[in-house]
Order: structure tokens, then C-alpha cells, then sequence
């Protein structure tokens, strides 16, 4: 008994590796050169077809129920004529400390072992807490069940869950994308090329604002665009260490003003 | 009922592994595909794997390659055709969106013929041999009167390829010249300034890829100009791709749009004297001795009444900033300058893009990398131009009756012309309208026959883009499901209709049906380069690849040597004086420019609902339209964001939300088009105005482009109705919470290669 009491205690031993849960398979990381990025919303279009995001109507814009994964925020400074655009794609930034996932009271977020911040949608109970702890904004709620007028619903993508009411949603760096790959690579016996993933919105983006990645690869195109000074995280100061990093634009006068004048 | 005859057809399209069940040659129309079509399962579907099928992108006339998603004989997604030179695997909204086209729940699903009054838009389903009967009925009785036969009008939007030879071979054997193409963005005026500037008809290929200095008069190419993703690619490179080199982009235009948003300097220029400033600036490079050709006294002279000191005046543009764009201009090579839809909307449109074309020249841009580099006229397959006939020109041979028969093909010339031109009324005039559109658009509802076609996803055909990128590209568009609805490829309409009327129109289009049109077009093709520059040994094999692929480069048939534009007679061209707008500045203040919708383009993207609720990018404005009003301007008049306003021109009024933008000049307002349908399905019918309403009737004689930034309106707010624009924007300020972090050149420069 007590052999195999000791078998068992020296197998979570790994676990007790400091640095173990942050050891990933792969680590999946998105750059986005906010100097290439021109705010074109074909990211936006390419997640919604991709992701089967439903189209939720004007009324339910009206009440910011839109669901979508991945937006683009503008902010406009200045008064005529010093007028200042600028333009950054948010979707889910994959923290590796995830403040969602310490609330989900029933584990439907969570961290897979590549690094991914995931949703199981037939875990969610749909308390939307974790909306209300995500700093980025990018969880999204299923008001209702949105119908797709027919035949509109022949588009939907089979790899991928149709959400109904009650159920939290969020960009999952196209999770499918990412498993196909891998089967793939599996079935060749190989590891994953760099370049081999590529979410709808990298995938569709026209000025190659945006590149994704296993940072685990040190020849990977992300990992060598990480190197940039020009990066940053989205409120870094949150720690939520998330696994986006932004490219800053190059303009001449960036800052923003603290009030309103 | 299963025949033996029909159950080995079906076999024979499995055993073929046809596109989708499409065999080629194959006239008839897949007998057996409503019944039990997976009784023997088609080789190249296996259930839950995905085939991608190569194919062409139009929900623009840019032209892109794509490759369609399939699963189980299902449009999954519509990614960009990574081998195609256009748009690298790349695509942009619109073409993502096309995906909604194919499956639209207000496509036309059957043949129809109208019912009650004409325009009431009551129709009663009826089949297909009953529609092809009418059309042939009709076509033939004209015929048989002989004069008669120029009375039948096709008008069309502007296709290019096969199936444009196709209908012009039709119309002619039939006996009549009048094949008209018209859609609202042609580029008619950017025709018309390179064919005086360089005598070439042609759209160059803007290299700003390898550009340091990119002058944007007006030209939204980041979003609608030309081939968006084309240019979008060459912009990412430009700012990004080219370690420690970081081009600079300077946009002119009054209201800021998309690709003003993110240029490195906006000039908010006064509409309509942009080509000055291009003239101003040329003065300046002349002046500081930059333009080192042999003619410079020449072009001295020409151009000594543009002195920046004058032209400042009437941009109001600073004249130092005038001067510091020449130099600038002119020291950064290689430097670009592009005029865009903006300039070209203006009255005198087309001079002042000549203006744009002889800045790039006295800058030494023409034929340059990094510059404007001229393209091919190619196998002169894009037939566009021999097809543009002035709109105006139909609609005054409408209303006096020399139009019996019209035929329309994606055209929707009630929608995008001007009230006052009256078009309405003039087709009104005709007495048979056929349409072979796919959707109950406004002038689709004024037929009296509907024979609805299929979306390119469901279709045979071919394009040869333009602009393309410096040598020629022919693209090609094959059916990637079967069709969705009891709908047809329009070139087989024409067929069946030859058919039924016989003798020397028949003889003229013998094939069965399109696609076996298509492919003997391409086995010409094939024949005449086999050997030379195409290396397979058989056309099957030739055409198998070619389909794979998805594009084939075109052997240059003329290769034009780079523009040089000549002193002589230029003067005529030159822009005098800014544009003119309609309406005297007291009672209407504002220069009203319109511009084309980031989605609906010209209105076509309208009915597709992932464009309506996609935010638009400089106003995240969904499932509507606005006026743009500087804040300024507005709160002087107690106007509040979303206030409903009335937007008066001297030809009619429209009630619009105001959307406050800072990014607009205090005297002009601004509308994006492509709201406002009527009808055009559940997703775009009665939504917002359609602003091309009140503009006035104008033509430009040489070139048949309707200027849309004619117009000057009055602005009334309309404390009766309430404003029902939805915004997903919260506030467009930042707070300083440096969400968008930024640095400035000098600090990127400095960070060497590692930036």
C-alpha cells in the first residue's frame, strides 16, 4: 500500500516544478504591427465567417450585444485640423494569467496546454462573470439564440460549435485551426511549421498587420518580431501577461489627453 | 423517376469528379442532382474533409484570386488564392463577405414574369422553358423587322473576360451595337487623364510597395480605391517591410477618410481645386531646378500661372507647406503621387488628375519602381472600355423610344443615378425589360421578365483584371458549389435564346452551353502559346492546372514603354479654376462630397449583413448612414451626435443622422453611399437615404463620368424625427490610457533595424 502511495505522490511531484504550469507544448502568440494595421475590418469579416459569429441585427447593436470575437477600436485625437487616427485590433489576448479563469465557478475557462485560454461552451452556466473580469472587453454573451435566416445557415463552418442562449463566447485564436494542424503534423510525423497555423483574421489581413506563432520556436517568425522595441502589451501593468503583443505605430504625436478638454 | 439513361449520367459526373458536379460540355443541368445525390458519393468528397476550389473575387472590379472552402458540397469561407500575383492570399471584407451573396435569402429562386403594374414588383413564378420562350419570342419578333434589331439594348455592370467577348458576339450577330457597361466607380475620368496624359487608356499599376514618398490626392486605396488588397499588401510594405527604410504618406482630400487616417500628414484641402495643389507643386519642383528634362522651359511656361503663392489662395493650403510637399516630393525617391475617387468625383475631375500624372512625371516617377509603372493592354480580352457608352446617352435613347427591348445583367442604374437624370422614367419608356439579375434590386423590380442567374460561386467564367500589376493576369472562375436556387449562367440564357431563334445567330454562338464556350476560348488560348510559354503537353492538362492554380500570366501583347507626357497641347487639359458645385454659398454653405461605403461600395454589399454589421472604420456606424459634420460646425447650429438633419441641395432633400467627425473641413459635409435601397432584400431594403438622389444631373462629355462631388447643400437640423444611428463606439478618446502606443519617426529611426 504504502509503495504505491509513494508511486503515486512521486508522479505529482511534476507538478510541483516551479514553472510547471506555465511549460507549454506550444505557446501561441500573436503580433500585430499596429504600423501595418490600417483599421480595414477584414479581420472582422474573415472571424465571423470563420467562427460562425452570429449577426445579431441593429436593435441589439443598439444595445452593444454584438458578438463579435475580434474589433477594431479607433481612437480619434485632436480637433480640426490636427487630427490624429489610430486605429488596434482587439480580440481575446490569451493571457498566460488569466483573471477569467479564476472566476468561471464551473471551469468553463480555462488554460489548455498550449498556452490557450479556452471556453467550454456546454460547461457555462452563462454567470458572465468572467466578462466582468476580463480587462480587454472581449468576452461576449449570447443574449439570445440568434436564427440564421435560410439558407444563410449552409455557411456555417462544421469545425466549429453554433452557440446558443445563455452561453459566454470569445476569440479562441481559431482553436480548429490549430487542432488541424496539429493532426496534420502528427500524421506526417513532424513537428508544426512556423506559418502552418494561421487564424481567419491573420490569415485574411492585407497588410500583414498580424502574425501568429509558437513563441516556444525560437525560429518562428513571432518570436523574432517579439525582439521589436517597438513592443508592447495591452495594459501590461494589469499583469495579465497576455499572449498578444502590439507593434507600436510610428506617428509623430501619439498621446491622447487624460481629459477632455 | 430514376431513368437508366439519367442514373448513368450521374455516374458519369461522380466517376469525373467534376467541380461539384459539373461536368463541362454537360448542356444539360445536372438532371439528377435533386435526386439522392449522395446515392453514389462523388470521388472528391469525403465527408467532414474540405476542398478548396480556385476562383475569382467580384464583389469588386479589382479582380482578386480566391479559393473557396467546401465541405460537402458547401461554401464554407472565402480566403485570398495565395498563388494569385493581385492579392497574395489575401481578401478584404466585401470579398469575404460574397459568401452571404451565394447564400442570400432574397436571391431571385426561380424564373419570373411580372404580374400587376409594372414597378409594383408583383411577380409570378414561371419555368425556365416558359422565360426562355418570352425572351425569344420577343428577340425574334424584333428581328423580323430589320431595322428593328438595334432597338434591343443590353446594359450590363462592367464585365471583363469571356463572357464579355461572349455577349459582344451575341448583340453583334444579333444586329445591334448597343452593349452598354455602367457602374457608378469606373474610373472613366483616371481613363480619360492617362489617355491625354500618356496616350494609354489604361489604369497603371501604383508600385507603393517600393515607395518612399506617397502623395494621396483623394485616393482611399487602403479601403475602396481600384484593388484595395492589392494596394494594402504594398502600404504593409512600404511602412514595415523594408528594414530601416519607412515610407512617408501625405493624403489631400477635405474629408479624412480611411487611408487619410493613416497617413503620416493630412492636408485638408478645399474641395475641388486638388489638382491646383498638384499644379502648384509642380511650379515649385520647376522652380527649385529638380526636373532636369530638356523641356523644363517649356513646362516653365505652361505652367507659370500656378505660382503657390496664387494657388495657396484658392486651396487653402499654407504656400510654404505647398513647397515643402514639392521638395519633398521631389528628393524622396522614388516618390508616388495617386489621385483618387475624390478628385476624380469632381466636375472637372479628369484634368485635375492630369495634374496628379504631370507631378509624377516632372518628379521622375513614370516607369520607376516605387512609382507608376504602366500595364500591358494584354490580350485585349478586358474589352471594358469598347463597351462604355455614356448612361446619358441611354437614357435620352430610352425616353425617345429607341430602346423596344432591354436587357439588364447586374447593373442597377435606377440606384446609382441621380434623380434629375430621370432614369426611372426613361426605362419606364421601354417595352420589354429582361433582367438576368440575381437579386430584386430597384431596377431588376422594373422588368418584366426576371431570368435570375447564378452568383460567381456557383459559375463558369474568367476575368482579366485591370489594373494589373505590370504584366497581364486572366483569372479563372469555376463553379465551387452547385447551384443554390433554380438559377443559370447568363451566357446560357443567350445560348438557349439562339437556339430558339435559329438561322445566323446560332451559327454564331454553336456551343451547348458556356462552359464549353470557355474552354475552347482557353484551348485557343492554349493552342496559340503551347510550346512557347505554356509547357504542358495536352490542353486537359493544361486546363487541370490552370484550374488548380487559379490564374495564368498572359503573354504581353504590347508592351508599352514607360509615359512620357509632352508639352504640346497640355495646356488644354490643365485645370483652370477650382470644380464647380451647384447652389450659391448663402443659402447652401456646404461642399457636399460623396464617397463610396467601406462595405456597400457602390451598393451592391448592401444586402450581405456581415457588412451591415460590420462598424464602419471611421465612425463604427452599423446598419445605417450619416452626414459627417465637423463638431464645430454642428454645435454653431445646435446639432448633437446622432440628431437627424436635412441635407438640402437644390435638387432635393434627404433626412440623415448626423454624425459629428473632426476629420471633415467645417464647410463640407459628407455621405457615404450605399444605404438606401428601396428593395434589394430584407437586409438593405429601407435602411438609411440614398445621398446620389439630390445630386444634380451632369456628365462629363469627354469621359461620361457623373461627378458626385457636384453639389452644394444646406444643413437644417429636424427636431421632428428622431435619429436612429446605432454606433458601437463609446467615446473616440483615448484618456490617456495609452492603449494605442506610438512612437515618433525620429525615435523609430533611431531603433535602427531592430524597429
Amino acid at each position: 500500500m504504502g509503495k504505491f502511495l509513494d508511486k503515486i505522490l512521486e508522479r505529482f511531484k511534476i507538478y510541483r516544478i516551479p514553472g510547471y504550469y506555465e511549460k507549454y507544448d506550444h505557446k501561441w502568440t500573436m503580433v500585430i504591427d499596429l504600423d501595418r494595421c490600417n483599421g480595414c475590418e477584414a479581420c472582422v469579416v474573415a472571424c465571423n465567417a470563420e467562427n460562425n459569429v452570429p449577426v445579431v441585427g441593429k436593435e441589439e447593436c443598439g444595445n452593444k450585444r454584438t458578438l463579435n470575437w475580434i474589433r477594431i477600436e479607433r481612437y480619434v485625437e485632436g480637433e480640426y485640423p490636427n487630427v490624429k487616427v489610430k486605429f488596434i485590433p482587439i480580440m481575446c489576448q490569451h493571457c498566460g494569467k488569466a483573471p477569467c479563469e479564476t472566476a468561471c465557478p464551473v471551469y468553463a475557462t480555462y488554460h489548455n496546454q498550449d498556452g490557450l485560454n479556452v471556453q467550454v461552451y456546454n460547461r457555462c452556466v452563462g454567470t458572465f462573470t468572467c466578462a466582468t473580469y476580463c480587462p480587454y472587453d472581449v468576452r461576449r454573451f449570447n443574449w439570445f439564440t440568434y436564427k440564421r435566416d435560410e439558407p444563410l445557415n449552409q455557411q456555417l463552418n462544421p469545425d466549429v460549435t453554433v452557440r446558443e442562449m445563455g452561453v459566454m463566447e470569445k476569440c479562441t485564436f481559431c482553436i480548429q485551426r490549430i487542432r488541424a494542424a496539429k493532426d496534420r503534423a502528427k500524421d506526417e510525423n513532424r513537428s508544426i511549421r512556423d506559418g502552418e497555423v494561421q487564424p481567419a483574421c491573420v490569415q485574411s489581413c492585407p497588410t500583414g498587420a498580424m502574425t501568429f506563432g509558437d513563441m516556444n520556436d525560437p525560429d518562428s517568425k513571432v518570436f523574432k518580431l517579439a525582439k521589436s522595441q517597438r513592443k508592447y502589451k495591452l495594459l501590461e501593468e494589469l499583469n495579465a501577461d497576455p499572449s498578444v503583443i502590439y507593434l507600436k505605430r510610428v506617428m509623430k504625436d501619439g498621446s491622447s489627453a487624460t481629459h477632455e478638454e | 423517376m430514376l431513368n437508366r439513361r439519367d442514373f448513368l449520367k450521374l455516374v458519369g459526373v461522380g466517376g469525373a469528379g467534376a467541380a461539384a458536379g459539373f461536368a463541362l460540355g454537360e448542356k444539360s443541368k445536372n438532371p439528377s442532382a435533386e435526386l439522392i445525390p449522395y446515392l453514389v458519393p462523388p470521388e472528391d468528397i469525403i465527408p467532414g474533409v474540405a476542398n478548396w476550389y480556385t476562383s475569382v473575387c467580384a464583389q469588386c472590379s479589382a479582380g482578386c484570386g480566391i479559393i473557396v472552402r467546401v465541405m460537402e458540397g458547401r461554401a464554407k469561407k472565402i480566403e485570398g488564392n495565395p498563388l494569385h500575383p493581385i492579392n497574395k492570399g489575401k481578401l478584404c471584407a466585401r470579398g469575404q463577405a460574397s459568401l452571404q451573396a451565394l447564400y442570400n435569402p432574397d436571391r431571385i429562386k426561380n424564373p419570373l414574369k411580372r404580374k400587376g403594374e409594372r414597378g409594383k414588383g408583383e411577380f409570378q413564378e414561371i419555368t425556365w422553358e416558359q422565360g426562355i420562350a418570352m425572351l425569344s419570342e420577343n428577340l425574334s419578333s424584333l428581328r423580323n423587322n430589320k431595322r428593328e434589331t438595334e432597338k434591343l439594348y443590353l446594359l450590363t455592370s462592367s464585365i471583363r473576360g469571356h463572357l464579355n467577348s461572349f455577349l459582344e458576339n451575341f448583340i453583334k450577330a444579333y444586329g445591334s451595337s448597343n452593349y452598354l457597361q455602367y457602374e457608378l466607380f469606373q474610373h472613366e475620368n483616371l481613363l480619360l487623364a492617362n489617355n491625354i496624359a500618356f496616350g494609354q487608356d489604361t489604369l497603371p499599376y501604383y508600385d507603393i510597395e517600393n515607395t518612399k514618398f506617397l502623395l494621396s490626392l483623394g485616393a482611399d486605396f487602403l479601403n475602396t480605391w481600384v484593388s484595395p488588397v492589392n494596394y494594402s499588401q504594398g502600404y504593409g510594405h512600404m511602412r514595415q517591410g523594408r528594414p530601416g527604410i519607412r515610407g512617408k504618406v501625405v493624403q489631400i482630400e477635405p474629408r479624412l477618410s480611411l487611408t487619410g487616417a493613416n497617413a503620416d500628414e493630412w492636408v485638408p484641402i478645399k474641395p475641388g481645386t486638388e489638382g491646383l495643389l498638384a499644379l502648384g507643386m509642380a511650379y515649385a519642383i520647376l522652380e527649385q531646378g529638380y526636373y532636369k528634362g530638356r523641356d523644363a522651359q517649356e513646362w516653365k511656361n505652361i505652367l507659370n500661372k500656378y505660382h503657390p503663392k496664387d494657388v495657396a489662395v484658392l486651396t487653402e493650403v499654407d504656400e510654404r507647406r505647398i513647397r515643402a510637399l514639392a521638395k519633398e516630393f521631389a528628393v524622396n525617391k522614388p516618390s508616388l503621387a495617386i489621385g483618387g475617387e475624390n478628385v476624380a468625383s469632381y466636375e472637372n475631375g479628369a484634368s485635375q488628375l492630369i495634374a496628379v500624372n504631370i507631378l509624377n512625371h516632372l518628379a521622375g516617377n513614370i516607369g520607376k519602381n516605387g512609382g507608376v509603372i504602366s500595364n500591358p493592354k494584354g490580350a485585349s480580352l478586358s474589352n471594358r472600355r469598347g463597351a462604355i457608352k455614356k448612361i446619358t446617352a441611354f437614357a435620352k435613347d430610352a425616353s425617345n423610344g429607341k430602346i423596344k427591348t432591354l436587357i439588364l445583367y447586374n447593373a442597377n442604374p435606377v440606384f446609382t443615378t441621380p434623380k434629375t437624370m430621370k432614369i426611372e422614367d426613361a426605362i419606364n419608356n421601354i417595352p420589354f425589360i429582361v433582367s438576368l439579375s440575381g437579386s430584386m434590386d430597384e431596377s431588376t423590380a422594373m422588368a418584366d421578365l426576371i431570368l435570375p442567374t447564378h452568383t460567381p460561386l456557383e459559375d463558369w467564367g474568367d476575368d482579366f483584371a485591370e489594373p494589373s500589376v505590370g504584366y497581364s493576369i486572366a483569372t479563372v472562375m469555376q463553379p465551387a458549389v452547385s447551384p443554390v436556387f433554380n438559377t443559370r449562367n447568363a451566357g446560357d440564357i443567350f445560348i438557349d435564346v439562339a437556339e430558339k431563334i435559329g438561322g445566323a445567330i446560332k451559327k454564331e454562338v454553336p456551343w451547348n452551353s458556356f462552359d464549353a464556350f470557355l474552354k475552347d476560348s482557353w484551348k485557343k488560348i492554349y493552342d496559340k502559346n503551347k510550346g512557347i510559354v505554356i509547357q504542358e503537353t495536352t490542353f486537359d492538362e493544361f486546363w487541370d492546372n490552370l484550374l488548380a492554380k487559379g490564374w495564368w500570366r498572359l503573354p504581353d501583347i504590347s508592351s508599352l514603354k514607360p509615359g512620357h507626357i509632352s508639352t504640346k497641347g497640355i495646356n488644354v487639359y490643365l485645370q483652370k479654376e477650382p470644380s464647380k458645385f451647384d447652389g450659391d454659398d448663402k443659402n447652401y454653405p456646404f461642399y457636399l462630397c460623396l464617397y463610396p461605403h467601406s462595405g456597400y461600395l457602390d451598393g451592391r454589399g448592401a444586402n450581405l449583413p456581415w457588412l451591415q454589421e460590420m462598424p464602419d472604420p471611421m465612425t463604427s456606424v452599423v446598419w445605417g448612414v450619416w452626414v459627417e459634420m465637423n463638431p464645430k460646425t454642428a454645435q454653431g447650429m445646435g446639432i448633437k451626435n446622432g440628431d437627424m438633419v436635412s441635407v438640402e441641395s437644390p435638387y432635393g432633400n434627404i433626412n440623415i443622422p448626423a454624425y459629428l467627425y473632426p476629420g471633415i473641413r467645417p464647410d463640407t459635409v459628407s455621405i457615404p453611399i450605399g444605404q438606401g435601397h428601396r428593395l434589394y432584400g430584407r437586409y438593405a431594403a429601407d435602411r438609411g437615404v440614398n445621398p446620389i438622389e439630390i445630386l444634380p444631373f451632369k456628365v462629363d462629355p469627354r469621359s461620361g463620368a457623373i461627378p458626385l462631388n457636384s453639389t452644394r447643400v444646406k444643413i437644417t437640423a429636424r427636431r421632428d424625427a428622431p435619429g436612429n444611428m446605432v454606433k458601437m463606439e463609446g467615446s473616440t478618446r483615448e484618456f490617456g490610457r495609452k492603449i494605442v502606443e506610438t512612437v515618433t519617426p525620429d525615435e523609430f529611426s533611431k531603433m535602427g533595424m531592430e524597429g
